[in-house]
């Protein structure tokens, strides 16, 4: 979808209104869909593909994918989007612990409608702010929810609950479309529900792409690229970006309401903290948050990273740190979004190898001027300009 | 004439609230140097609850330094002594910051002004995973406290330094000196940028930064400086805090962080003033709450947070965005 201007030349395929694809695009999604349903038949094969941090980290790219819209379209940085994956997750076990439900779609749905109503509430006080106040408020914000959720007996303190039935640690999980499992019947019940994830981000990534190709959408863009402007035209930019920040609420709701119904059992620290509010941006960014799927693969690659560096050091956030280092200054249009840009320069270095040496002499020039620049400025800092 | 009794002993309640003014005190310092280097920078500094976590780190190894080397205070003259060491274990610990935070500041953090706000909170996010895990690489996961002296903590040792002469009324004499310092250090700020002329400069690159360079300032060195002092402060309170018994944990600069957005938005981003009476009110309903309703510790802050943003909500001093 990153090459959408090309494909009115090329041949393409309609698969619905406004969603056209050319012929290697449609292949690559269809290989991609069948890798996709085909994870839990294979995972058995290799030792580091396990389904669990799969579905995680698909679950956290749809999160991803909800804030994606904020940030390319208005420009936003959310940074406490940990609130409404944690909310949904939260919304959730609620029903359980107090209603007492064990249907797996009312659960989810309770999720979604909690996270959705909690970002129609938050919306309406940080819609009116730009750039810098509007991260640190919804910072702000999501980090309330962790301390209620933290804080409040009721629910669970940092032991968090239980979406088993009863709340009890055996219990069974919930059912799905009227299928009762039992608790020895879990890895079926998580199969299920593997699939059931794949339907709804087919789904969600669609009609992201919708919302985003929308008058809606372009509305959004225009509020990003200037407000006053965007004020001037006629579109009412508070309840637009409100608007935004709505759905992006229900994109979180959605993964962390099924996030909830995967882990049967959910804390304040694994999904309402301000670092996982990070940890959301940094999938968006490190996938390509200008993609629809973007977040997604930043979702998986960085769930998978967390889940096996943990494993190999104990200092798995220094890595984690470095890593983000390299995708501000290295990658900043994130894996997805760059790899056009990777492989045009892997395309020109196969055809011309003499490249190659000029790149050494470029890499050597910048060495050489970051020393002189690093000297200059500790001579400018110490010293002055005199 | 009534005879009034020459030492109050003071009810829970003042307690209480002389422990938000000293909370408040420590996250002043915190918050002032996130809300100028926010001002200056126009980058909003994750990473800055972790020099306050570095301070207290280095304060604890320091004042161990001391503590081992240094008679214990039993007299007035060697409380005098142990106190002036402590003394320079907390400014020797905030000195430390200066360099670490000025070549942050000069390496990775220059390169991204120009990018947009994503970048840059996310640059900051990452120099925090980089410093928490840093930390625990240097003094370990578990809590740490500096070494005791004669079996009590250095907080102890020093609260001997009598109070009751001088105020009339029993309160730990290490708090009564932050509270103090705290003040200090909001009237030192105010004086700094008003008055003198590095200030002047600071501001004038704030507000224009070209302008600033076109009549022969560095704008690169105002940046690294504004950087390192806030650096300094934010290691200096947290020193500070670690002498007063409460042990240095690696999680520590997340929660001062998230307390000092809530600080700074109450006060109005980029202004002083507006930080200070912040502070002061954080502090108070954060030991208020913890002292009555500990589940709410975390929650009445930010409770107070949204009240002050509905009545006001460019903030108490709304300044949003320059220093006064």
């Amino acid at each position: 979808m990153s090459n959408e201007d090309q494909s009115e030349e090329k041949e393409t395929i309609r698969l619905m209104k406004g969603l056209h694809l050319t012929k290697p695009q449609l292949a690559l999604a269809l290989v991609g869909l069948v890798v996709v349903l085909l994870v839990p038949e294979i995972e058995g094969f290799f030792d580091n593909l396990q389904l669990d941090t799969f579905h995680n980290g698909i679950l956290w790219g749809m999160a991803a994918l909800g804030l994606a819209l904020l940030l390319n379209k208005t420009e936003l940085v959310s940074f406490g989007h940990a609130a409404f994956f944690g909310g949904g997750a939260y919304g959730g076990a609620m029903l359980v612990n107090f209603v007492g439900v064990d249907s797996g779609l009312l659960i989810l749905f309770a999720a979604v409608f909690f996270s959705t109503a909690m970002a129609f509430a938050i919306g309406w006080f940080v819609a009116d702010y730009v750039a810098i106040y509007f991260a640190l408020l919804t910072l702000a914000f999501g980090q309330l929810l962790y301390a209620i959720a933290i804080g409040s007996p009721t629910l669970g303190q940092d032991e968090g609950l239980r979406l088993r039935s009863g709340g009890e640690a055996s219990g069974d999980p919930p059912s799905l479309f009227g299928i009762e499992f039992t608790l020895q019947q879990q890895g079926e019940y998580r199969l299920v529900l593997y699939y059931f994830t794949i339907l709804l981000l087919i789904a969600s990534m669609i009609v992201m792409y919708r919302i985003m190709k929308s008058p809606f959408g372009s509305a959004l863009e225009a509020i990003g690229q200037n407000r006053t402007r965007a004020r001037f035209i006629g579109i009412p930019v508070e309840r637009y970006v409100w608007g935004a920040f709505t759905i992006s609420g229900f994109y979180g709701g959605i993964a962390g309401g099924l996030y909830g119904l995967r882990q049967l059992s959910i804390g304040p620290e694994g999904t309402l903290y301000v670092f996982v509010s990070g940890e959301i941006l940094f999938m968006a960014i490190l996938g390509g948050f200008q993609t629809i799927i973007g977040p997604i693969i930043g979702g998986i690659v960085l769930t998978f990273l967390l889940d096996n560096v943990r494993f190999l050091t104990e200092h798995f956030e220094l890595i984690i740190g470095i890593l983000l280092l390299l995708v501000v200054f290295v990658l900043p249009k994130g894996i997805w979004g760059s790899s056009e840009d990777i492989k045009n320069g892997l395309m020109t270095r196969v055809k011309n190898p003499a490249q190659l040496g000029a790149d050494v002499g470029t890499l050597q020039k910048m060495l050489i001027n970051a020393v002189r620049n690093a000297i200059t400025t500790i001579k400018i800092i110490l010293f002055g300009v005199k | 004439m009534i005879e009034l009794p020459l030492f109050i002993d003071l009810g829970d309640a003042a307690v209480h609230t002389l422990n938000g003014i000293f909370r408040g005190s420590i996250l002043f310092m915190i918050a002032s140097g996130l809300t100028i280097i926010f001002g200056v920078l126009g980058v909003l500094n994750l990473a800055h609850g972790e020099f306050y976590g570095i301070g207290a780190f280095l304060l604890t190894s320091i004042a161990t330094f001391f503590v081992v080397r240094i008679a214990a205070p039993t007299d007035p003259l060697s409380t005098a002594i142990f106190a002036a060491a402590i003394v320079i274990a907390v400014l020797l610990s905030a000195a430390i910051l200066i360099p670490i935070a000025g070549a942050i500041e000069a390496t990775v953090i220059r390169p991204i002004y120009d990018r947009a706000e994503m970048y840059q909170l996310l640059l900051t996010y990452a120099l925090l995973l980089i410093l928490v895990d840093t930390i625990r690489i240097i003094w370990g996961s578990q809590p740490v406290r500096p070494a005791a002296v004669d079996g009590q903590q250095i907080h102890a040792a020093l609260d001997v330094i009598p109070m009751e002469e001088l105020f009339g009324f029993q309160y730990s004499s290490v708090r009564i000196f932050t509270i103090f310092i705290g003040i200090g250090t909001f009237l030192f700020l105010l004086w700094f940028f008003d008055r003198t002329k590095t200030g002047r400069i600071i501001r004038a690159t704030a507000i224009d930064r070209e302008a600033a360079t076109a009549i022969g300032v560095s704008s690169d060195r105002v940046f690294t400086l504004v950087f390192a002092l806030g650096g300094f402060f934010a290691g200096f309170s947290g020193a500070l805090y670690s002498v007063s018994a409460i042990p240095a944990t690696a999680e520590m600069g997340g929660t001062a962080l998230v307390l000092s957005f809530v600080v700074i938005v109450i006060g109005g981003l980029g202004s002083i003033r507006g930080s200070f009476v912040g502070a002061i009110l954080v502090g108070v309903v954060w030991s208020w709450a913890i002292a009555e309703y500990p589940p709410a510790e975390i929650a009445a802050p930010f409770a107070l947070m949204i009240l002050v943003l509905l009545v006001r909500p460019e903030g108490l001093y709304g300044a949003w965005g320059e220093i006064e």
